[in-house]
C-alpha cells in the first residue's frame, strides 16, 4: 500500500508543470500535474489528493474558482497557492479564505517545502 | 385815398356838388369803417392762427427736446383751454395692464373729478372716452342729460355733479392704428364742436400721438439698455467700437468696470496697455497690428494687471468690417473670465496630476506584467536547478534526471531571455508603415490640436512650413505623436519664463540627402550640452512631474521610419528639437489623400 502523500500540481504555465512534480517527488511525495482546473477535477485524483498547489491566475477557472468549487464539492484539500502576480494584498486575502499557504514565484525549495508540511499536518 | 378837390368848377353847380360831396363822404366814411372792422376782424383772425400756430410749434418743440410727457400734456391740455373758452379738457392714457385709463393729464380739472377717472376700465360702461377708444371713432355727447345713450356710464353722474353737460372724446392713435389714448373736452354747456373746434382737436390729438408714441418708445428703449446694462454686469461681458483708421473707441459701461476706469474717461490704445499684462503686450501688439492690417474677425484671451496687482483674465472676441468710409472698423465683445479660468487653471492641474498618475500606474502595471512574465521562467529554472541539486547529492546520483532538469533549466533561462526581447519590440512598435503623408498638414493637424493649449500657456506659436514639401512615408499617428510631444516638451520648458515672449517657432524644410527635417525651437530653459544624449534615455527626465518617457519613445518612432531626432542648444535661450526623415523618391506626387479628393472634385465637375 502507497503510503506517500498525493500532490498535485494545477498550473497553466508548462514550465511549473514540468519542473514542480519532479522536485515534489525528490522530496518523497508523489506528484501529478495538471494544465486547467477542469482537468484536475475531471480526474480521480480529486478524491486521493492530501495537498494541492494550486496556481491564481490561470485562464478559464482561476485558482480561487477551484477552491470554491472544492468546497462546494466537500473536498476539503489543504491549498498551497503560488503566483508570478507579486501583490501584497493577495497573500492574505487567500489565507484568509481557507489556502495554507501563497508563495510568490520564483520560491525557495525551503518555502515548498515549509509549506508543504504545514498543509499535510493540516491534512 | 383817393383825391376828390380835383379842381375850381362852376358857381351853379357848387351847391349840387357840395351835397353830393357830403353824401359821399358819408358813404366813402362808412366804407372805411367797415374795412376797418373787417380789417380788425382780419387781424384777429391772423393773431388766433398765429397764436395756434406758436402753441403748436411750442408743444412740438417740447416733444423734440425730449420734455417728459406728463409736461408736455399738460400744456396741451392749456393750450386747448386757451384757445376754445369754456372748456376743461383731459388726456386719457390706455394702460395695456387691465386695460384701463390712466390720467396723461388734465390740469384744469380738480381732483374730485380725476380721482375716480383714473383706473376706469377701456369700456363702454366707462362712458364717452370707453366707446372713443373701443370703436376708434369720435364721440360726441352734446348733453349729458338729454342723452338716455350715456344714463348708465360712470362718468355721467361725475360730469353733472361737476357741472359739465357736454362731452367730446377723441381716440389719439399709434402710427400703427392702435388707440395709445384718448382726449376729453368737458364743457358746461351743452354743445357740439364747431368746424374751427374740430380741426383743433384733430391738431392735437395728431401732436399728443406723436408726445406718447415717443415717450413710449423711448421708455421701451430704456428699458432694453437698462437690460443690456444688466446682462452685461451679469455677464461680466463688455462690448466696443474701435475704429482701426483713427483710433476712436467707444466702451460700454461693463467695459469701464472690468478695465476699473472712470466712466468719463476717453479710451485711448495707450490707456488701455497701461491695463494690460506686461506679460500680455506683445501679445496684444501683434493682435493690434494684425487688425490694422486686414479685416477679419479674432479672438484672443490676454490678462490685465489692475492697479492692486490682481489679475483678470479677458476673452475678446471681435468682428472686423469697413463703414461707409471705408475705415475698418472693429465691434466686439470683451469677457472677463477670471472665475472660469481659475477654475480652468485648477482642472489643468488636476488634469495633469491626472496624467502624471495615469503614466504612473501604466508604468506599475507594465513592470507587474514584465514580473510576471519574467518570473514564470525564473520560478521553472529555480526549481529545476533544486531538483538537479538533490538529483546530484542522491546516492547513486541520480544523473539522467539531472541532465534533463538542467535541459529544461537552459529552456526556461531562453525563455526569460524571449520575453525581454518581446518587451523590446513592444516598445519599438515595428508596424507596417504604408501611407504617403504630407508633412506640413500633419503638422498643421497638430498645431490645430494644440493651439488652445498653447495659447493658454501664452505662446506665440510661429509655423514656418516650407511649401512643396516632399511626401514621406510613414505612420501618419505616430509622427503627430512625436511632433505633440516636441511640442509640449518646448511649451514645457517655457513655462517658468515670464520677461520674454513665449515664442515657438515650427519649421519645415527640406534636408539634402533626399530627406525632410521639422524643427521645434522654443526660448525656454534650453539644455546642458552635456545632458543633450541622456535626454534621449526612458525615465530620463528634468521635469519633476514628467515621467521622460516622451523623448526616447519619440525617438524610437523616428528611428522606425529610418530617420533620426536630435536637440541642439540655441545660441539665445531654449533649444531646438529636430528629426529628419527620408522622403519618397518620386518627390512631385500627390499624398493619398489629396489624390482621393482631386478625384473626387474632377468627378464632381465631369
Amino acid at each position: 500500500m502507497n503510503t506517500r502523500p498525493l500532490i498535485s500540481v494545477v498550473d497553466d504555465d508548462e514550465s511549473v508543470r514540468e519542473s514542480l512534480p519532479d522536485l515534489l517527488k525528490e522530496f518523497g511525495f508523489d506528484a501529478q500535474a495538471f494544465s486547467s482546473a477542469a482537468d484536475f477535477l475531471s480526474s480521480d485524483w480529486v478524491g486521493r489528493t492530501n495537498c494541492l498547489i494550486l496556481d491564481v491566475a490561470m485562464p478559464g477557472m482561476t485558482g480561487p474558482d477551484l477552491q470554491r468549487e472544492l468546497t462546494l464539492r466537500r473536498q476539503e484539500i489543504p491549498i498551497v497557492f503560488i503566483t508570478a502576480h507579486r501583490d501584497d494584498n493577495v497573500r492574505p486575502r487567500l489565507i484568509e479564505q481557507g489556502a495554507v499557504e501563497c508563495l510568490f514565484k520564483p520560491f525557495t525549495e525551503t518555502d515548498l517545502l515549509a509549506a508543504l508540511n504545514t498543509a499535510l499536518r493540516v491534512g | 385815398m383817393m383825391d376828390f378837390c380835383a379842381g375850381p368848377g362852376h358857381p351853379d353847380d357848387m351847391q349840387d356838388v357840395g351835397e353830393n360831396t357830403a353824401e359821399l363822404l358819408e358813404r366813402l366814411k362808412r366804407a372805411e369803417e367797415a374795412l376797418q372792422a373787417r380789417e380788425l376782424n382780419f387781424q384777429t383772425l391772423v393773431q388766433r392762427a398765429e397764436a395756434q400756430l406758436a402753441g403748436e410749434k411750442h408743444l412740438l418743440e417740447m416733444v423734440a427736446s425730449g420734455c417728459p410727457l406728463s409736461d408736455v400734456l399738460t400744456e396741451l391740455c392749456k393750450f386747448v383751454e386757451d384757445t376754445a373758452a369754456d372748456c376743461q379738457c383731459g388726456v386719457y392714457l390706455i394702460d395695456e395692464r387691465g386695460p384701463k385709463f390712466r390720467i396723461g393729464a388734465a390740469p384744469g380739472l380738480p381732483a374730485t373729478f380725476n380721482d375716480p377717472c383714473e383706473g376706469l376700465p377701456v369700456t363702454p360702461e366707462a362712458g364717452p372716452c370707453g366707446v372713443a377708444a373701443g370703436t376708434k371713432t369720435q364721440v360726441i355727447v352734446r348733453d349729458f342729460e338729454s342723452e338716455p345713450l350715456w344714463e348708465s356710464c360712470a362718468i355721467r353722474p361725475l360730469a353733472l355733479a361737476h357741472g359739465f353737460r357736454s362731452q367730446w372724446s377723441t381716440p389719439i392713435y399709434a402710427r400703427d392704428g392702435r388707440v395709445l389714448a384718448t382726449f376729453g373736452i368737458f364743457q358746461r354747456n351743452p354743445a357740439s364742436p364747431t368746424q374751427v373746434q374740430l380741426d383743433l382737436i384733430a391738431q392735437v390729438t395728431h401732436i399728443a400721438s406723436i408726445a406718447i408714441e415717443r415717450a413710449l418708445s423711448e421708455a421701451a428703449l430704456k428699458r432694453s439698455e437698462a437690460f443690456l446694462a444688466e446682462a452685461q454686469h451679469l455677464s461680466r461681458i463688455g462690448s466696443f467700437a474701435w475704429n482701426a483708421v483713427t483710433d476712436e473707441i467707444t466702451w460700454s459701461e461693463q467695459l469701464y468696470r472690468i478695465f476699473e476706469f472712470d466712466p468719463q474717461t476717453t479710451v485711448t490704445l495707450e490707456l488701455i496697455g497701461t491695463r494690460v499684462h506686461p506679460e500680455d503686450t506683445p501679445l496684444l501688439k501683434d493682435m493690434i497690428e494684425r487688425a490694422r492690417n486686414a479685416v477679419s474677425d479674432f479672438q484672443y484671451e490676454h490678462r490685465l494687471l489692475m492697479p492692486d496687482k490682481s489679475v483678470k483674465y479677458l476673452n475678446l472676441i471681435a468682428h472686423g468690417m469697413r463703414n461707409e468710409d471705408g475705415e475698418v472698423e472693429y465691434i466686439g465683445a470683451v469677457q472677463d473670465i477670471s472665475r472660469r479660468q481659475s477654475s480652468e487653471e485648477a482642472l489643468g492641474k488636476a488634469r495633469s496630476e491626472l496624467a502624471h498618475v495615469a503614466r504612473v500606474m501604466s508604468l506599475g502595471a507594465l513592470t507587474a506584467s514584465i514580473a510576471h512574465e519574467v518570473n514564470q521562467p525564473l520560478s521553472g529554472i529555480i526549481t529545476n536547478a533544486s531538483t538537479c541539486m538533490r538529483m546530484l547529492e542522491a546516492d547513486p546520483p541520480n544523473i539522467d534526471g539531472a541532465r534533463e532538469t538542467v535541459r529544461r533549466t537552459i529552456r526556461d533561462g531562453h525563455r526569460a531571455a524571449d520575453v525581454i526581447t518581446r518587451l523590446r519590440a513592444l516598445f519599438s512598435r515595428k508596424e507596417a508603415l504604408t501611407e504617403r503623408l504630407d508633412l506640413n498638414e500633419a503638422t498643421r493637424e497638430v498645431i490645430a490640436l494644440s493651439l488652445s493649449e498653447l495659447q493658454g500657456n501664452r505662446i506665440i506659436l510661429r509655423a514656418e512650413l516650407t511649401n512643396d514639401l516632399p511626401l514621406v512615408t510613414g505612420d501618419r499617428v505616430q509622427l503627430q505623436q512625436v511632433i505633440l510631444n516636441l511640442l509640449r516638451n518646448a511649451s514645457d520648458a517655457m513655462s517658468s519664463v515670464d520677461h520674454r515672449p513665449r515664442q515657438l517657432l515650427i519649421r519645415t524644410k527640406q534636408d539634402g540627402n533626399g530627406a525632410v527635417r521639422l524643427s521645434v525651437q522654443d526660448n525656454g530653459v534650453g539644455i546642458q550640452p552635456e545632458s543633450i544624449n541622456k535626454l534621449f534615455d526612458a525615465f530620463y527626465t528634468t521635469k519633476s512631474d514628467g515621467m521622460g518617457i516622451g523623448l526616447s519613445v519619440s525617438r524610437s518612432i523616428i528611428e522606425t521610419h529610418q530617420g533620426s531626432l536630435w536637440a541642439t542648444p540655441n545660441d539665445g535661450p531654449g533649444a531646438t528639437f529636430s528629426f529628419s526623415i527620408p522622403h519618397v523618391a518620386d518627390a512631385a506626387a500627390t499624398p493619398d489623400k489629396t489624390a482621393h479628393a482631386n478625384n473626387e472634385r474632377a468627378a464632381r465637375q465631369g
